[in-house]
């Protein structure tokens, strides 16, 4: 195969890991249109399954789980769906799943609870463990609305604005004390009674402000409000059935 | 205009957005006509070339719900009006009608970050109308608490200014190190943030066996946890050639803003509280004053490394505060309803950004006649516009990070 | 408490001051009128004895009957906090010359006091509001300013939609003082 400048072919040495080489190179070109190749085959020397069958290309052993009931490889659940190659299922409960385990809060921290929520999305208080890692700054690109902080009458606006510019699906998390119902500023002449006067909220967490935790398990609450919003997963419903389109 | 309650209409509870009438939700247009001041005229005129730019009240670098209406010419950031007031919850006017115990819970929330500090200031103003001796354990765990949320806000800070340039991994780090301060001190507050531990003449309970643990676990590895800390910072050349030179503040540039705190001392001014005017115990205590900037003033790069040398004096102090820590009540008897002398009081303690005071008139009655409060966050504010002219977009936020600004101080 | 401190400011200002230079715990007191704000603070400030350089508070005070601005100076001369009551500001028109000449960085301090009490503060470039909405008609700090719980006592207050409360229909007297007792 290598040909060395005056036209002769150069000796090849045998390289016992990879077997023979090809001598000629003419040998691999097509003699005619319609010949057909003989594969190279160069044989695996360097590692093999203990599976006989691994490479015989003989396609997937069962095709449906019935084929497996009472047999030994049905011990635990996570071995059903390991057997298969794919998961059947409709589409319909994965969104559902994927929408609950991928969050993505907008950065909407107004105040001291804005310490907390930071709180608890980093190291100690991981809430990347739920899929909430990237709070975006941008309200269009976001899920979830976590209010973290007291809302005044000159904010209100501004997070309207955001609220609305959220695309849909979304929810709202109302952190803290002074938003689930303004908290210790209730008689203040500049602050809002609780974001509920100005949007739907999902979750409440109280507190002033509320641990990491309080705010970790507030969202796991919210996954599961995600999660049975749509019917799918009736065995832990939580609301009743929103329509299909949305 | 006479309001009585149940008057005007009661809109349908079904709607959401039953208190939102048409004056919430409008900004004001941008320029605002007619200018109303002469500032506003000056700002609100556009040459040629130039534009504005909003930084909303919602952005992630504004360490909270800050405005910001640059007014920029291509990068280059010609002039910048600040608008405040999105997180202004009328604590003074709150505090005029609570009792003197209650104002304590109030102000915590404002300088969230270290709020013991705004918890101090009040309590100082209170014990001298009161004519209160606080005993000097208490003192001292004022101190030590004090010296370790100073420790905690700085190192935040690290982390902050890192994550508004962009990185990342810092502000990781620094939370590890504030989650531990701050569970430290839930042993013994029993919060993690707004702690509402002072008390007038004292503080609440004394230190418990917990806080003892945490902190002496804290304390055998925190110099050098510090030091690692820094080292993610310091060395790195991004950093260091984002903070070098962008907005150089002078000394008498300084004074004459009304500085206080960090900013003033990264300008050359040796200013600090606990110096000049000392309160508590710290006459006893022997620590240095970091001062950086004397030629010509500091930069940003100066503002970051004073504050990262204050976490090794606070250590320092920390450590005196153990090994003298004398033995005691922790809080003097005072009677439930307290009402002063009629009078006036001001009490100052340095806050890790700065002069934090209060003055509080009292007119013989349970509740204060007026209490104000001066956050030293809010002063240091207005340097932003000052330094960022002629500055890119970018060294914005180097400014106003470096500036540690805390919008709960900034709006009240 | 430097009794040498009351001593230099009373023979300094001796014709400016209103009352009696006060001294107690670490804080010397001097009062003065509005018009002779300027010249005392511009003394303090300048001379090389009293050389109060730090402005450390800007506040402004509702008496009820008139309104005060106080300030709070530090010097590297005396322990003593000095403070300066401008006093006798009258209530309908309370105006003030405004220290943003010296201290530049009175201004937002004086913009504070303008918003909560609408003290007018002469020379102040940037006299407008920085905390309420820049609409807002009323002071909240004034004495004559209730919260929203006695939004109806309130002539200046209730402006908002949100600030006037909503009573519950059936919050009688009878009612509300049954519910207290029990």
């Amino acid at each position: 195969m290598a040909m060395t400048p005056d036209g002769r072919e150069a000796a090849i040495p045998e390289d016992p890991a990879v077997g023979p080489a090809a001598a000629d190179l003419s040998s691999l070109v097509a003699a005619a249109p319609g010949d057909v190749m003989a594969p190279i085959v160069v044989a695996n020397t360097l590692w093999t399954s203990t599976n006989p069958g691994a490479y015989l290309g003989t396609g997937p052993a069962f095709t449906h789980l019935r084929d497996l009931e009472g047999s030994d490889l049905l011990l635990s659940d996570t071995a059903r769906w390991g057997q298969l190659e794919v998961i059947p299922t409709k589409a319909d409960l994965i969104v559902d799943l994927i929408r609950m385990n991928s969050l993505w809060p907008l950065l909407s921290g107004l105040a001291c609870c804005a310490i907390e929520m930071m709180s608890a999305a980093t190291s100690k208080n991981d809430m990347d463990r739920w899929g909430m890692f990237p709070f975006r700054a941008s309200p269009r690109q976001a899920d979830v609305l976590i209010v973290a902080g007291t809302l005044t009458t000159k904010m209100a606006g501004p997070l309207l604005r955001l609220w609305e510019q959220m695309p849909e699906p979304k929810w709202c998390v109302a952190m803290g004390d002074c938003t689930c119902s303004g908290g210790r500023y209730k008689r203040s002449y500049s602050t809002i009674e609780g974001i509920d006067r100005l949007m739907p909220v999902d979750v409440y967490v109280p507190g002033c402000p509320p641990r990491p935790e309080g705010l970790i398990y507030g969202m796991m609450k919210l996954g599961q409000l995600v999660k049975d919003r749509r019917g799918h997963w009736p065995e832990h419903a939580i609301i009743p059935n929103v329509p299909q389109d949305v | 205009m006479t309001a009585s309650p149940g008057t005007g209409q009661h809109p349908s509870m079904d709607d959401p957005r039953i208190m939102l009438d048409g004056q919430i939700g409008q900004f004001e247009t941008v320029p605002p006509y007619p200018p109303r001041t002469e500032r506003e005229s000056e700002f609100y005129s556009l040459r040629d070339g130039e534009m504005f730019l909003n930084m909303g009240p919602q952005h992630p670098a504004t360490h909270g719900v800050l405005r910001v209406v640059l007014k920029i010419n291509g990068e280059q950031v010609v002039d910048l009006d600040p608008v405040l007031g999105y997180l202004h919850r009328g604590v003074e006017k709150l505090c005029e009608n609570s009792d003197y115990h209650h104002i304590i819970s109030q102000v915590d929330p404002l300088e969230y970050v270290s709020s013991l500090f705004t918890e101090w200031a009040p309590v100082m103003a209170f014990e001298q109308l009161l004519d209160v001796q606080v005993p000097r354990r208490a003192e001292y765990i004022r101190v030590l608490t004090g010296e370790l949320l100073r420790i905690s806000s700085h190192i935040l800070y690290q982390g902050w200014i890192a994550l508004d340039l962009g990185g990342l991994t810092p502000i990781l780090y620094s939370f590890i190190e504030r989650d531990e301060i701050v569970e430290m001190l839930a042993a013994i507050t029993g919060q993690r943030m707004l702690f509402n531990y002072f008390r007038i003449g004292g503080v609440n309970g004394d230190l418990n066996h917990e806080f003892m643990s945490r902190l002496g676990d804290w304390m055998s590895r925190a110099a050098k946890q510090h030091e690692a800390n820094i080292g993610l910072l310091n060395e790195n050349e991004i950093f260091v050639r984002r903070m070098r030179d962008i907005g150089r503040l002078d000394r008498t540039t300084a004074l004459r803003m009304a500085t206080s705190g960090p900013n003033l001392r990264s300008a050359g001014v040796p200013y600090d509280v606990r110096r000049a005017h000392p309160y508590s115990v710290y006459p006893e205590l022997d620590f240095d004053i970091p001062v950086r900037g004397t030629n010509g003033g500091g930069d940003s790069l100066d503002r970051y490394l004073l504050r990262m040398d204050e976490v090794r004096e606070s250590l320092k102090i920390i450590d005196q505060c153990l090994h003298n820590m004398p033995d005691g009540p922790v809080m003097a008897r005072l009677p439930r309803l307290l009402r002063p002398r009629p009078g006036r009081a001001w009490a100052a303690v340095e806050a890790p950004r700065g002069l934090y005071g209060t003055y509080v008139i009292s007119d013989g009655t349970d509740q204060p006649f007026r209490m104000k409060i001066h956050d030293p966050s809010f002063v240091n504010m207005q340097l932003v516009g000052l330094l960022m002219k002629g500055n890119l977009i970018a060294d914005t936020m180097a400014v106003m990070a470096s500036l540690d600004p805390v919008m709960g101080g900034i709006d009240k | 408490m430097d009794r040498p401190l009351r001593t230099r400011l009373e023979t300094r200002f001796a014709d400016k001051l209103t009352g009696p230079v006060r001294q107690r715990h670490d804080q010397t007191e001097i009062r003065i009128g509005p018009g002779d704000l300027i010249e005392v603070m511009t003394a303090l400030h300048d001379e090389p004895e009293l050389c109060f350089e730090l402005l450390a508070d800007l506040a402004g005070v509702d008496t009820g009957d008139h309104m005060q601005v106080v300030y709070h100076v530090w010097s590297a001369t005396t322990p003593d906090w000095l403070r300066v009551i401008a006093d006798g500001l009258p209530r309908d028109n309370p105006r003030i010359p405004s220290l943003t000449g010296l201290w530049p960085g009175a201004e937002w301090m004086e913009r504070e006091t303008y918003d909560m009490f609408g003290i007018i503060f002469e020379g102040n470039r940037d006299l407008r509001r920085i905390y309420m909405p820049p609409d807002y008609a009323s002071f909240p700090l004034r004495k004559d300013f209730y919260l929203p719980d006695d939004a109806a006592r309130s002539p200046g207050g209730g402006v908002r939609h949100m600030e006037q409360t909503v009573a519950p229909v059936q919050a009688t007297e009878r009612v509300v003082r049954r519910t207290v007792k029990a």
